[in-house]
C-alpha cells in the first residue's frame, strides 16, 4: 500500500498538487484492479491520487450528436442510465456480463481502460460503440479513438500523470450486443468476447462495427467481417459466412485460460449468436 | 483537497447506525478498518481479490467487497456490516464489540431462514451471502430464483453447494419484514 493518498476535489487541484507528490504515483478509481494488486504486493506506488470525489468524472451527458460518459462512472450506474439504454446497446448489454454485482458497484470504465486488459468487457463494448477517449494532462486535453489507445497488454498511450476524463460516443440508430464465453456463465474472465453494433435499414446492414476481447494482445476490431456484413441482409447464410470470415481474421494464442484453436472456434460461434440475436 | 498521510486521517462515518470518529492510517482497506479498528469480526478476510465475497458489506445500501475499498473512501458514508443486520438490535456495546446474546433474539428473517434451511455449514461465507441477499431484497423484494442466483454470484461457498442458500433467500423474501 502507498504511504500517502491524496483526494483532490476537482481537476484543477490535481494539476496543482502533482509536482509535489512522490514520483511513483497512480490514480485510484474503483480500486478493483489497483487495490487487488496492492493486496498481492504487486503495486509499488508511493502515492495514490483518489479521484472518486471529482464530480466531472461521474457524469453521463448528451449533446446533439454525442454521448459522454465520465471515467468515474460505476459499471452498475450504466444500467440505470436512460441515455446508455437508448444510445449504447452493446455497452448496456455488457454490464450484466461484467464481473459480479458487488464489483460492478465499485469498478469504473476509466479503470477498465487504465488497466488495458485484452479481456476488458467495458472497453470492448466501448470500441464497438466507436468511442473516443478523452485525456487531460496539466489542463490540456486530447482525444484518441479508444481502439488506438491500447498498445499492448496493460499498455496504453497514456503519458505519466495523464488522466482519463471519459469517453465520447457518436449517436447513431443501431442495435448492439456484447457476448462473452468463459469457464462459467457468470463472473468469469472470458476466453473470447464479441461486441457488435449494427444499423439495419429495411433489413439490410448499412453500418457495422465489431470489437473482440481475449483473442489478441489488445482489444481488436474485426474490420474484414464488418466490411463483409455491410450491405448484406441478415440471413442465415450471411450469418454463417460471417462466422467463417471472422475465424480467418484473428490469430489468438494459447494461454492458461484457453487454447488458440478453441478461441478461434468460439469467436465464430459468438458472432453467430450475436448476429442471430440482433436479427430477431 | 485532503491529503492523507499515514496515521493522519480522521474518519467519520456511520457504522450499523452508530456515528464513528476514529483516527486511522490512510492506507488501510475498509475490511481492515472494520475488523481491526472497530473490532467487528463478522466480515471475513478470504481471497483479498474480489472473488469470494466473504468481506462483503453495504456502503450506502450497496454491496461492496470491503477488501478492495480503501477506508478513506467511506468518509461521510453509511456502512452496514452483518452485525447491523438483525432487526431492532442492540447493535454494539459501548466498546464496539458485538453483543451476541442481544443479537440472537433479534435475528433478521434472512438469518433465521439461513438457519432453518441449513444454509450454514462452516459459516465463513455466511455474512457475505446475507449482505448480498439483503442488498438484493431491499432493491427487489420479489426477486425471482434466477435473479437471486445472479445476485449471489458475488459470493463463494465451499460447503453447502448453494442450493440451500438459494432456498433460504427465496424463503426470506416471503417473510413480512
Ligand atoms: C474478481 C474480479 C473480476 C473481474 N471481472 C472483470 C470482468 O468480468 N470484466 C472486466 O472487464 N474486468 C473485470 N475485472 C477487472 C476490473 O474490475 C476492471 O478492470 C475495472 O473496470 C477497473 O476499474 P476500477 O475503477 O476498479 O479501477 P482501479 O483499480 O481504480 O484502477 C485500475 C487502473 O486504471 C488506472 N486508472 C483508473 N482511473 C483512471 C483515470 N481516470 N485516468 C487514468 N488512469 C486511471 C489506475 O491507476 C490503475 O492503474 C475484474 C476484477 C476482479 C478483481
Ligand atoms: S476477501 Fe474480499 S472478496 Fe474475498
Ligand atoms: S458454509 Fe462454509 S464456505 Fe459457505
Amino acid at each position: 500500500m502507498p504511504s500517502i493518498i491524496v483526494k483532490p476535489k476537482n481537476l484543477k487541484e490535481i494539476w496543482k498538487i502533482l509536482p509535489e507528490l512522490p514520483a511513483k504515483r497512480k490514480y485510484l478509481s474503483g480500486g478493483t484492479d489497483l487495490v487487488a494488486s496492492a493486496n498481492n504486493r504487486l503495486d509499488d506506488s508511493g502515492c495514490w491520487i483518489d479521484i472518486t470525489d471529482i464530480s466531472d468524472l461521474r457524469k453521463i451527458t448528451e449533446t446533439k450528436d454525442k454521448i459522454f460518459i465520465g471515467a468515474g462512472v460505476k459499471i452498475a450506474e450504466l444500467k440505470e442510465s436512460k441515455l446508455v439504454a437508448k444510445w449504447l446497446p452493446a455497452l448496456y448489454s455488457a454490464v450484466d456480463k461484467f464481473a459480479s454485482p458487488s464489483l460492478r458497484n465499485m469498478a469504473t470504465l476509466g479503470g477498465n481502460a487504465g488497466t488495458a486488459s485484452p479481456c476488458g468487457d467495458g472497453i470492448c463494448a466501448l470500441c464497438s460503440e466507436r468511442a473516443e477517449i478523452i485525456l487531460e494532462h496539466f489542463g490540456k486535453r486530447r482525444k484518441v479513438p479508444l481502439i488506438d489507445f491500447f498498445t499492448g497488454p496493460k499498455k496504453t498511450v497514456l503519458r505519466k500523470d495523464e488522466l482519463i476524463i471519459g469517453f465520447e460516443m457518436p449517436k447513431w440508430t443501431h442495435s448492439g450486443v456484447h457476448l462473452k464465453l468463459g469457464p462459467r456463465t457468470d463472473f468469469a474472465i472470458s476466453k473470447a468476447a464479441v461486441s457488435i453494433c449494427i444499423e439495419l435499414v429495411k433489413g439490410k446492414i448499412c453500418s457495422c462495427s465489431i470489437a473482440l476481447a481475449s483473442v489478441a494482445p489488445t482489444i481488436v476490431m474485426a474490420r474484414k467481417v464488418s466490411k463483409f456484413l455491410e450491405t448484406k441482409s441478415l440471413t442465415s447464410e450471411t450469418v454463417e459466412k460471417a462466422s467463417e470470415i471472422i475465424k480467418t481474421e484473428i490469430s489468438p494464442i494459447t494461454d492458461i485460460r484457453s487454447e488458440a484453436e478453441y478461441r478461434r472456434e468460439i469467436t465464430g460461434i459468438l458472432l453467430q449468436r450475436a448476429l442471430t440475436a440482433l436479427s430477431n | 483537497m485532503r491529503v492523507y498521510k499515514q496515521e493522519l486521517f480522521k474518519i467519520q462515518c456511520v457504522v450499523n447506525g452508530r456515528r464513528i470518529r476514529k483516527t486511522i492510517p490512510s492506507n488501510i482497506t475498509l475490511l481492515e478498518f472494520i475488523r481491526d479498528f472497530l473490532d467487528l469480526k463478522g466480515a471475513k478476510q478470504g481471497c483479498l481479490e474480489g472473488e469470494c465475497g466473504a468481506c462483503m458489506v453495504l456502503v450506502d445500501a450497496k454491496a461492496v467487497n470491503s477488501c478492495l475499498m480503501m477506508a478513506v473512501h467511506v468518509h461521510g458514508k453509511e456502512i452496514t456490516t452483518i452485525e447491523g443486520i438483525p432487526l431492532n438490535p442492540p447493535l454494539t456495546k459501548g466498546d464496539g464489540k458485538g453483543d451476541l446474546e442481544g443479537m440472537s433474539a433479534n435475528l433478521h428473517p434472512l438469518q433465521k431462514s439461513f438457519i432453518e434451511e441449513g444454509a450454514v455449514q462452516c459459516g465463513f461465507c455466511t455474512p457475505g451471502f446475507i449482505i448480498s441477499a439483503r442488498a438484493l431484497l431491499k432493491k427487489n423484494p420479489k426477486a425471482s430464483v434466477s435473479e437471486i442466483k445472479k445476485s449471489l454470484t458475488s459470493n463463494l461457498c465451499r460447503c453447502t453447494g448453494y442450493e440451500k442458500i438459494i432456498k433460504a433467500v427465496d424463503k426470506a423474501k416471503k417473510c413480512n419484514w
